[in-house]
């Protein structure tokens, strides 16, 4: 059986709870429920919410490179910490975490295989005390815009006919969900897909108990499946980015892809945009 | 049982740690569902579709008061929160009272904020079925 690209990122359930003593470490919980931290966390976790603290909250975009380095410190996390990241659905925001503190040029990032419902379902401990720890004084050195796709940077990536992978469910894909009533500010004024992208649901990647599949079966999904090749360049998105961070870990990560970037303007951005070629 | 007038103060008077202390208070406190109701709920039927989520909602009138019956699971905390707000602002009105309440209840709590409006949506949802529904209900003898 063949082995992830970079098993290295990945540590297990096990590994998390021998080192939650370890100074060296970070645990960091990232959720989709804001409410799931204070419930009960793993102890010494400390949380981040993706949208009000790893977002700019003016502009769309990302946390600025101060915000960030501010936002760091405050949590105690110093440059040199290995920062292990879990969270609910199968890792999704854990990925998205993950993914936003490699722009931000955090060198050491881990994922603990399985999130958060991997920790429940083995009974392991849960406690609401919420860790104080020194503040640092963190630095960002480099933003690593190499990992993240404009629109500008699609519309080049279709026209020189390389790949993109739309991580949405099938029925965004083919652009039936935007009719849906309840949905009025759901995004996007036209449904489809970017013309030329593959359909494969970022779940796709995930076991049922929110591990991701072995690097056998990573193989089978997108490059048998789908035709894709580690050499090439990949676009991932999704409607607002963040499902596409899972795929862009996996793409990454555990098969080896060299240049994947997460587009996380991503339907949002395209389905608005005017102009925008669509395919259905 | 708490007033939208109050319920509305609460989270206004609140600051955003406040607010998540609050919404856990409210999703801890959602009741469980009586067996009885369960078994009477259908997974289709009853299931508010806007929600990811899985949410289950089942209306009852009794001598005039309405009472709310809610199913969410458990690993959806903020979700059991939202639907708790709604149990404890209608459960003991009446479905006129329920069919009048402010249309901009949710917006006014000031939680899209917190939760970003893409959260909103799914709670608006069970808050228009909760009004849409509540006069449909029949007396429970």
């Amino acid at each position: 059986m063949a082995d992830y690209a970079s098993p290295d990122v990945l540590v297990s359930t096990d590994w998390v709870e021998e080192h939650i003593d370890d100074p060296d470490i970070v645990i960091v919980e990232s959720d989709e429920d804001i409410l799931l931290y204070e419930i009960g966390h793993i102890r010494n976790s400390v949380k981040f919410d993706w949208q009000t603290e790893l977002q700019d909250q003016l502009i769309r975009d990302y946390v600025s490179r101060e915000n960030f380095e501010a936002l760091l410190s405050e949590k105690g996390i110093s440059n040199d910490h290995a920062v292990v990241f879990y969270g609910d659905r199968s890792n999704w925001w854990a990925c998205y975490a993950f993914w936003t503190f490699k722009v931000l040029g955090h060198e050491k990032c881990l994922i603990m295989d399985g999130g958060r419902q991997k920790w429940v379902d083995e009974g392991r401990e849960f406690v609401k005390e919420v860790p104080q720890r020194p503040k640092t004084d963190y630095k960002v050195s480099v933003v690593d815009e190499s990992i993240r796709a404009f629109r500008d940077d699609v519309v080049e990536h279709i026209n020189s006919g390389r790949p993109l992978v739309d991580v949405r469910s099938p029925k965004e894909y083919s652009g039936e969900l935007l009719h849906m009533e309840a949905y009025p500010q759901e995004g996007a004024l036209r449904g489809g897909h970017i013309p030329g992208a593959a359909n494969v649901p970022w779940a796709t990647a995930a076991n049922e108990d929110g591990t991701f599949r072995s690097a056998d079966e990573l193989v089978e999904i997108y490059e048998k499946g789908q035709g894709l090749s580690k050499d090439q360049d990949v676009i991932a998105y999704c409607r607002i980015g963040e499902r596409s961070s899972h795929t862009w870990f996996v793409l990454t990560y555990l098969l080896g892809f060299e240049n994947v970037k997460n587009y996380d303007g991503s339907w949002t951005e395209w389905g608005n945009l005017v102009r925008a070629p669509i395919e259905k | 049982m708490t007033s939208v007038e109050e319920i509305v103060r609460e989270f206004q008077e609140a600051d955003r740690q406040g607010m998540i202390d609050l919404l856990k208070d409210y999703s801890e406190d959602l009741p469980e569902v009586p067996e009885r109701v369960l078994s009477l709920m259908d997974r289709d039927v009853n299931r508010v579709h806007e929600c990811e989520t899985p949410v289950f909602i089942w209306i009852e009138r009794e001598d005039g008061a309405v009472t709310i019956f809610a199913d969410v699971p458990g690993p959806y905390p903020t979700v059991r929160g939202l639907v708790s707000i709604l149990v404890n602002a209608f459960s003991g009105l009446s479905p006129q009272e329920i069919e009048s309440a402010p249309p901009d209840f949710i917006s006014r709590l000031g939680l899209a904020q917190l939760l970003g409006t893409r959260r909103m949506w799914g709670i608006s949802a069970v808050y228009s079925r909760i009004k849409s529904e509540v006069g449909k209900t029949e007396e429970v003898s």
